[in-house]
C-alpha cells in the first residue's frame, strides 16, 4: 500500500500530504470560526453525565452562545461553565442570580437531576459562578445522542488513534 | 493499487490518475521540459494556509482562549481567504492540468485531462502557444481507457503513446515512430497476442471505442466533467 506513496515524486508527495493537512486545518479553522461567532472557547459540547436528565441525556450535542446582546443571562437558562482549576465543562441550569448591570453578574447553578445545588462542585471557597469568567455559554440548541461518539472516543482512547490513522490513510492514498 | 502497478478497472479515478501519471513521463522523455510554476503556487497557497492554522493551534494550545481570542478572527478570515485562493487556483487556473511545459521547438504546451462520470473515456485538451508567444492553438482529443489498460488493470504505455503521438502533432513531431494509422494495433504486445493485450470484452480495440462511443450517446450526456 505504502509503495504508492513512496513511488510519488517529492512534489506529488507534498501535494498529497497537503490534501490531508487541509482537511484537518479546515476542520480546526471552522471550529475556531464558530468560536469567534459565538464568543465561546468551546461552542459545541457533549453532555457527559446524567445530571440534567430528563432535559439532556448523556451524549447529547449542545450548541452554545456566549453573547448577551439584549439581556443578561436569566434564571432557568441552561449554561455551561468551567470550574476554576478543572478542565471539564459542566452543563447545569441557573437557579439564582445576583448582581448584573454595574456589578458583576453572579449565578448559582444546579443539575435538574441532582438533589443539591452546585456549591459542592465549585472551586474551594467559591459560592457563585462569575458569568463573565466562568461561564462559556448558554445552551441554544441541541442534537440528541450524536455526541455519543466523543464519549466513546474519550472512554476508549485507542479509537481516537485508529480513527485518525484511517482518516490519514484514506486521504493520503485516495486521489481526487 | 497493488505493488505490481495494477489498478481496479472499475475505478474511473484510478484509470484517470494512472494515465495522468504516465503522460508527463512520456512527454518529458520526448524532451518536453516541464515547468512547475503552477504547482509551486498551489503548494505555496495550500501550505501557507496550513501553517497559519498550525500556528493558531499551537498558540491556542499553549496560551488558551483568553489570550488568542483577539487574533482568532483575523486568522480565520486569512485562512479561508488562502483556502479560497487555493481552490480557485485549482479550478480556474490549473483546470486539471497534468503537464505544463515547453516543447522541443520552444512552444508552450499545457495538457489538461478530464473524465466524465460513468464514461470510460479520457479527454485531453492541449493548448499550444508558439515559441514567440503567438497563435494559441487548442486541440481536444479523447480515447477510451481500454486502449491502454489491459483487462486486469495493467497500463500499457505503448498504445497510449501511439494515440497521443498520432492525434497531437506536436507530440507526433517529437516522436514520429509512434505515429500510426491504426492506434493500438502496432504494439508489440498485441502482435504477439498475449493475454495482456486483449481488452475487457475481447473485441478489437477499434470496435471497443465504437461501443463505448455508442453507449455514451444513448446514455445522455450533460453530466458535469470530473476534473
Amino acid at each position: 500500500m505504502l509503495s504508492t506513496l513512496t513511488a510519488l515524486k517529492p512534489r506529488a508527495l507534498l501535494l498529497q500530504l497537503l490534501n490531508f493537512a487541509l482537511v484537518l486545518s479546515t476542520a480546526f479553522m471552522m471550529w475556531k470560526g464558530l468560536s469567534v461567532a459565538s464568543n465561546s472557547p468551546s461552542p459545541i459540547v457533549v453532555v457527559l453525565s446524567g445530571s440534567m436528565e430528563p432535559a439532556f441525556q448523556r451524549g447529547d450535542l449542545l450548541f452554545l452562545w456566549n453573547r448577551n446582546w439584549r439581556e443578561d443571562t436569566k434564571v432557568g437558562e441552561v449554561v455551561v461553565y468551567n470550574v476554576r482549576g478543572k478542565d471539564i465543562p459542566i452543563v447545569h441550569r441557573v437557579v439564582r442570580k445576583f448582581g448584573g448591570g454595574e456589578t458583576p453578574l453572579q449565578l448559582l447553578t444546579k443539575g435538574d437531576n441532582n438533589a443539591a445545588d452546585d456549591t459542592e462542585l465549585y472551586a474551594r471557597d467559591q459560592k457563585y459562578l462569575n458569568r463573565k469568567e466562568d461561564v462559556i455559554g448558554s445552551v441554544v440548541g441541541y442534537i440528541p445522542f450524536v455526541g455519543y461518539v466523543t464519549i466513546l472516543l474519550s472512554e476508549y482512547p485507542w479509537l481516537k488513534t485508529a480513527m485518525l490513522a484511517i482518516m490519514g490513510v484514506t486521504v493520503v492514498l485516495q486521489r481526487e | 493499487m497493488s505493488s505490481e502497478g495494477k489498478i481496479a478497472v472499475y475505478s474511473l479515478a484510478d484509470l484517470k490518475t494512472t494515465t495522468d501519471d504516465i503522460l508527463p513521463t512520456y512527454l518529458t522523455s520526448l524532451h518536453f521540459t516541464p515547468t512547475h510554476t503552477a504547482s509551486t503556487i498551489r503548494l505555496a497557497l495550500g501550505y501557507s494556509a496550513v501553517l497559519l492554522a498550525a500556528a493558531l493551534f499551537y498558540f491556542d494550545y499553549t496560551s488558551g482562549w483568553a489570550t488568542t481570542a483577539p487574533y482568532t478572527l483575523p486568522a480565520v478570515l486569512v485562512y479561508f481567504a488562502l483556502n479560497g485562493a487555493y481552490t480557485a487556483w485549482i479550478f480556474i487556473v490549473e483546470r486539471g492540468a497534468v503537464f505544463e511545459g515547453v516543447g522541443p521547438q520552444g512552444e508552450r504546451v499545457v495538457v489538461r485531462s478530464r473524465s466524465r462520470k460513468n464514461e470510460g473515456v479520457y479527454f485531453l485538451k492541449i493548448e499550444i502557444t508558439g515559441a514567440a508567444g503567438k497563435g494559441m492553438k487548442e486541440i481536444d482529443v479523447e480515447a477510451p481507457f481500454t486502449r491502454w489498460f489491459t483487462r486486469d488493470g495493467q497500463i500499457v504505455p505503448k498504445p497510449f503513446q501511439q494515440w497521443l503521438a498520432s492525434s497531437v502533432d506536436v507530440v507526433g513531431k517529437a516522436d514520429p515512430t509512434n505515429v500510426v494509422e491504426d492506434i493500438g494495433r502496432g504494439s508489440s504486445i498485441e502482435e504477439k497476442g498475449t493475454a495482456s493485450g486483449v481488452n475487457i470484452m475481447g473485441l478489437p480495440v477499434e470496435r471497443m471505442g465504437e461501443l463505448l462511443g455508442g453507449a455514451v450517446k444513448t446514455g445522455g450526456g450533460g453530466k458535469k466533467g470530473k476534473r
